[in-house]
């Protein structure tokens, strides 16, 4: 019996072995060199996000699809992290985080949100096709990308060049970009307000 | 990022020493502020436990350690159970970056003050998080009123601030710390008196304390967010309160206060000085102000701090301009 098992595990171990092997030849130009912490840590937060979109996009309750979102921007604010830039990745949690998700649940509050209501129900058969576009999509965009230009894409990862040079490049080289994003808030902000005016009504008792 | 050992070790021994600070922190301010709101009412406070009292604070603590967790019908289980927790652990991070004495900051990050805007917003997010989770209208109510006041205050509190990092040229605390000098007329108070008043305003809004303690004000809404909550879930968000309360006392200290510095013998005392004074401000105007209404709460952020934090920061930037 010893005799027979033995050179099959064998084998199965030497089989998984060339494999994993195989596995690392053909991987390895695409791999940036880091160290296994940082493998690691890559692999929680892409876990981390990945929970937290199917979370969002699977719960049938508004508040938790909400709170699967979060747990995604902190994934992302993790990445950011990863790639020596904890000024964006504060920043991705005071902005997505701390106000504009605080704002969405303002809106679910403002709404009538039943576990019987609209969003509970299955999506039909367009939505699953809208959300299988939107998976296609960014691959259509990245694999090629990603195909041909993988090979070049092992850098090492760049040093925090800190807010100082942030801000220079945002008011001085990247300055007419900069405005033109705040012109389309003020435009989102102008609009938003032009739709809920309904014109200047007193009280009749007077307040204040 | 340095991830060696060291690193993670100093992390892990700041983070117990923060816990033991916040519960200790709670204990003692939860008699002063008895004590002191009893002063001010005329009335003598707790004073049946212990020698004056002093054990009254401990006795509640045991008293809300042995409480039944009561969780009401219909309830989001995770989410309701989220809540307190969210509101307890980001506090833990935000006492990270704060320089409390020359050599005793748990993590000298570049980005010390976004850091901590950063994950306070995660204290809002549980406020709502309670008030929705609860099945509760009063808790729903309170939670609609927590948020539109904190983003609402957000904003000049952060204009507030910017007006010390532009003037100090880096978001760094201990470099901010750095900059001021030892004695009071070196602090940042003196060159930005306005800054530090909207600051102080919104550091009661922003902590949901009287007379901005809207989000709980019990007259109208039972308790607000934390109705529903009893036994320990009511002790974290009541640990997270107080713990928010020292932290923007900690901010305000090291912005405008010079920090760890003092006319002699710089050292986390004067940190800690300079924190609780704020802290017993804070109370004084709980017992002395009334509640405002809500309306006036709004009024006050948009039509008067939050142009007077712009007016603020546009000086700043002019003078700094034009002197260097």
């Amino acid at each position: 019996m010893e005799e027979f098992v033995t050179p099959l595990v064998d084998s199965v171990l030497n089989y998984l072995g060339d494999a994993i092997n195989s596995l690392q030849e053909f991987l390895s130009p695409y791999l940036p060199e880091a160290s296994l912490a940082a493998y690691v840590a890559f692999a929680v937060y892409t876990l981390i996000i990945l929970a937290g979109a199917f979370g969002a996009v699977l719960s049938r309750n508004l508040v938790r699809a909400m709170m699967g979102l979060v747990l995604t921007f902190l994934g992302v604010a993790g990445m950011y992290l990863l790639l020596a830039s904890p000024f964006l990745a504060f920043m991705q949690l005071l902005i997505y985080v701390g106000a504009v998700c605080v704002l969405i649940f303002f809106a679910i509050m403002l709404t009538r949100n039943t576990s019987e209501g609209e969003e509970a129900r299955l999506p039909g058969f367009s939505a699953l096709g809208y959300g299988l576009l939107s998976l296609v999509a960014p691959l259509a965009v990245f694999l090629p990308l990603l195909i041909s230009r993988g090979r070049d894409l092992k850098t090492k990862v760049p040093e925090d060049p800190g807010t100082g040079v942030l801000g220079e490049g945002l008011l001085r080289e990247y300055v007419l970009p900069f405005e033109l994003i705040s012109i389309i808030l003020l435009v989102a902000m102008a609009g938003a307000v032009f739709l809920a005016y309904r014109g200047y009504k007193p009280l009749k008792g007077g307040s204040e | 990022m340095d991830l060696s050992l060291l690193f993670f070790v100093k992390i892990l021994v700041a983070v117990l020493a923060i816990i033991a600070l916040m519960v200790a922190n709670a204990v003692v301010m939860v008699y002063v502020e008895r004590k002191a709101a009893g002063f001010i009412q005329r009335r003598p406070g707790p004073y049946e436990v212990g020698p004056w009292g002093t054990l009254q604070a401990i006795v509640d603590a045991m008293k809300l350690l042995g409480k039944q967790i009561f969780v009401p019908a219909n309830v989001d289980y995770v989410l309701f159970f989220l809540a307190p927790v969210l509101a307890f652990f980001p506090v833990l991070l935000l006492f990270l970056p704060i320089p409390f004495g020359p050599y005793l900051t748990s993590w000298e990050t570049p980005d010390g003050i976004i850091l901590i805007l950063a994950f306070a917003g995660f204290g809002v997010l549980s406020n709502l998080l309670a008030g929705w989770a609860s099945n509760n209208k009063y808790g729903v109510l309170g939670a609609a009123r927590a948020v539109s006041q904190s983003i609402a205050y957000e904003i000049p509190l952060i204009l507030a601030l910017l007006a010390v990092v532009y003037q100090a040229g880096t978001l760094d605390l201990s470099v901010i710390v750095e900059k001021q000098g030892s004695w009071p007329w070196g602090w940042n108070i003196v060159c930005q008196p306005l800054a530090f008043f909207i600051y102080l305003v919104c550091l009661v809004a922003e902590t949901n304390r009287a007379p901005f303690d809207l989000p709980e004000a019990e007259s109208e809404l039972t308790a607000g967010f934390h109705t529903e909550y009893s036994g320990m879930g009511f002790a974290l968000f009541f640990l997270s309160e107080y713990a928010n309360m020292l932290l923007v006392s900690f901010v305000c200290a090291v912005f405008f206060l010079g920090g760890y510095k003092g006319p002699i013998l710089d050292g986390f005392w004067w940190t800690f000085i300079k924190a609780y004074l704020i802290m017993f401000f804070i109370v004084w105007i709980r017992w002395t102000f009334p509640r405002v209404r809500f309306d006036q709460l709004l009024n006050i952020n948009w039509k008067w701090l939050l142009p007077l934090g712009l007016l603020n920061l546009w000086i700043t930037a002019i003078v700094i301009k034009v002197v260097g």
